[in-house]
């Protein structure tokens, strides 16, 4: 499955991901900058902060209890696409999932 | 030249504090993450332990924490259930109980509201800095490293002035409870057990406790909101405010845990300093203002260990862990494992990405305190750089008798001032 990373400078990123991974552990797993995840995708940290791509954003779920008020937290400012990355798994349905890297 | 260099047989005992006294035992940790990855230890004081030294077995355990918990101790030490009730913060909670503090304080110590402290914390600097570099020669953990992290832990909190001395010596008594040195009631020669149901067994922890609950009164009966105290003290995503109790029991892990490290971070980046004298010029020139305190934290690995309980039976590379076994991750290790890192025992201020794991990476429990230990450890370097023109060592330096907490505690230098 395909997924691919808008950095904020405009430069695009595709890599495949496998079914089940989580887009945090997929951002490192390709060294996506900013994206750092060093809760270990456990919610405690807000480094996985991405916005998801507006086309997206309905297939990606619902923001989690917890999660809420730790995108508060993210450096980056808050907006309606804000999720953690890790909160995320690549999935058939997200095949194609396209993520905004915040600015830091 | 290199900064220091491991004297240990290969063998040592990490149950033993002593074994510190000559600094970590990396020779050790080098044999265990070559042969014995998984590495059971017997324990005079109690039942034995599982060692992890590998970094990325760490970061994948960490990870974790259904199958190892934090909710039985963090420390080698055994606890009795009732010691556990008495002095557990959420440090030692697992989830759901542990998110839902977490989720409560994690704004106030997030990197946006952190960063505003940067002048604050660069005004403190200056005077420590200029009253231990007229002395032209000092020991610079105990004029600069000691001075530092209570004071803007302090002001970060929002604690009046007049208070910063005092939390210094009692941060200190509080956390170093193994080095007579820094307290009275050394943990494991202690014979009664009298503070076995005090805040990190300590006299201290009981002060602070009080301490804390004053605090914490006084500042609301007078509306004052200076630091983040305000922040802690607003109602949650749930509604609910933090009860005193729990305020409390913050608050000292605060201190214990944002005292030593940071100050054995400070430590340990002067004594890089010292050695290879190429890192001055570097900060001076503005080439490692972003890198420089992951690699001087990494460097440090103030926290050696911590520590996990399994909850069910697995197998991890050959060894049958049991439900109920003790695993502890020690990060001094992973820090040092030349399959993460280049170089492992070179400080290089550049390093990066650096992924270090000394505020425990991976895991929930992943330092709560982690933007202010890094901003206060890069803008401490940078003032310090700015008036030094060379620094060296003169005289021995001496390491903190503990397994837990890894720190030079006596560092000699000689300065000349710019
Ligand atoms: C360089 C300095 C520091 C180092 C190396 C460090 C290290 C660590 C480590 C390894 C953990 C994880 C423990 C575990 O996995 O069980 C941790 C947790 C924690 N640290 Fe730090 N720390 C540092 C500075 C600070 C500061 C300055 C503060 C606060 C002002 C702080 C507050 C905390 C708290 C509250 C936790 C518990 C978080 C939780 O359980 O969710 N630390 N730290
Ligand atoms: S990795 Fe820490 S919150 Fe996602």
């Amino acid at each position: 499955m395909k997924a691919t990373w808008i950095l904020p400078d405009g430069h695009e990123i595709s890599a495949e991901v496998p079914e089940g991974l989580n887009m945090m552990q997929a951002a490192v797993a390709n060294n996506i900058p900013n994206v750092v995840g060093e809760c270990g995708g456990n919610l405690s940290c807000a480094t996985c902060h991405v916005y998801v791509d507006e086309a997206w954003a309905a297939k990606t779920g619902d923001v989690g209890d917890f999660e809420d008020p730790m995108l508060d937290v993210a450096e980056a400012e808050r907006r309606p696409t804000s999720r953690l990355s890790c909160q995320i798994k690549m999935s058939p349905a997200l095949d194609g999932l396209v993520l905004i890297v915040p600015q830091p | 030249m290199t900064v220091w260099t491991p004297s240990d047989d290969g063998h040592a005992d990490l149950t033993s504090h002593d074994t510190f006294l000559n600094g970590p035992p990396h020779n050790t940790f080098a044999r265990l993450r070559r042969d014995d990855p998984v590495h059971w230890t017997d324990y005079s004081a109690g039942q034995g332990f599982w060692s992890v030294t590998r970094h990325a077995d760490i970061l994948e355990l960490n990870g974790k924490p259904d199958l190892l918990s934090s909710a039985r101790g963090i420390r080698m030490e055994d606890q009795t259930y009732e010691e556990y009730l008495a002095r557990r913060t959420f440090q030692e909670t697992d989830a759901p109980d542990h998110m839902m503090t977490r989720v409560k304080v994690a704004k106030a110590f997030s990197k946006p509201v952190i960063a505003q402290f940067e002048k604050v914390i660069r005004d403190l600097c200056g005077p420590i800095l200029d009253d231990a570099f007229a002395k032209g020669r000092f020991d610079a953990t105990k004029e600069i490293a000691r001075q530092l992290p209570m004071r803007m832990l302090g002001r970060i909190v929002g604690l009046p002035d007049e208070d910063l001395a005092w939390l210094v010596e009692k941060g200190d008594a509080l956390i170093a409870n193994t080095d007579p040195d820094f307290t009275q009631h050394v943990l494991d020669k202690m014979t009664t057990d009298e503070f076995r149901m005090m805040p990190f067994n300590s006299p201290a922890g009981a002060e602070l406790f009080v301490y804390a609950k004053e605090m914490m009164e006084k500042k609301a009966a007078s509306g004052d909101t200076s630091g983040i105290l305000h922040l802690l003290l607003q109602p949650g995503p749930d509604g609910s405010v933090m009860p005193e109790h729990e305020f409390r029991n913050f608050f000292c892990l605060l201190v214990a845990a944002g005292n030593d490290t940071t100050r054995y971070s400070i430590a340990a980046g002067i004594q890089a300093l010292c050695h290879q004298p190429e890192l001055l010029g570097q900060i001076q020139r503005g080439e490692v203002n972003e890198t420089m305190a992951d690699e001087i934290i990494r460097w440090a690995s103030p926290t050696t260990y911590f520590r996990r309980t399994a909850t069910r039976d697995f197998d991890y590379h050959g060894k049958q862990v049991r439900a109920g076994d003790k695993v502890l991750y020690w990060f001094a290790s992973g820090n040092r494992d030349d399959s993460a890192f280049l170089e492992p025992f070179k400080v290089d201020l550049t390093r990066n990405p650096n992924r270090h794991i000394s505020f425990g990476q991976g895991g929930p429990h992943v330092c709560l305190g982690m933007w202010l230990a890094r901003l206060e450890v890069r803008v401490l370097f940078e003032e310090l750089a700015k008036r030094l023109r060379s620094i060296e060592p003169a005289g021995e330096q001496k390491f903190l008798r503990s397994n837990f907490i890894g720190g030079v505690k006596e560092l000699p230098v000689r300065v000349t001032l710019q």
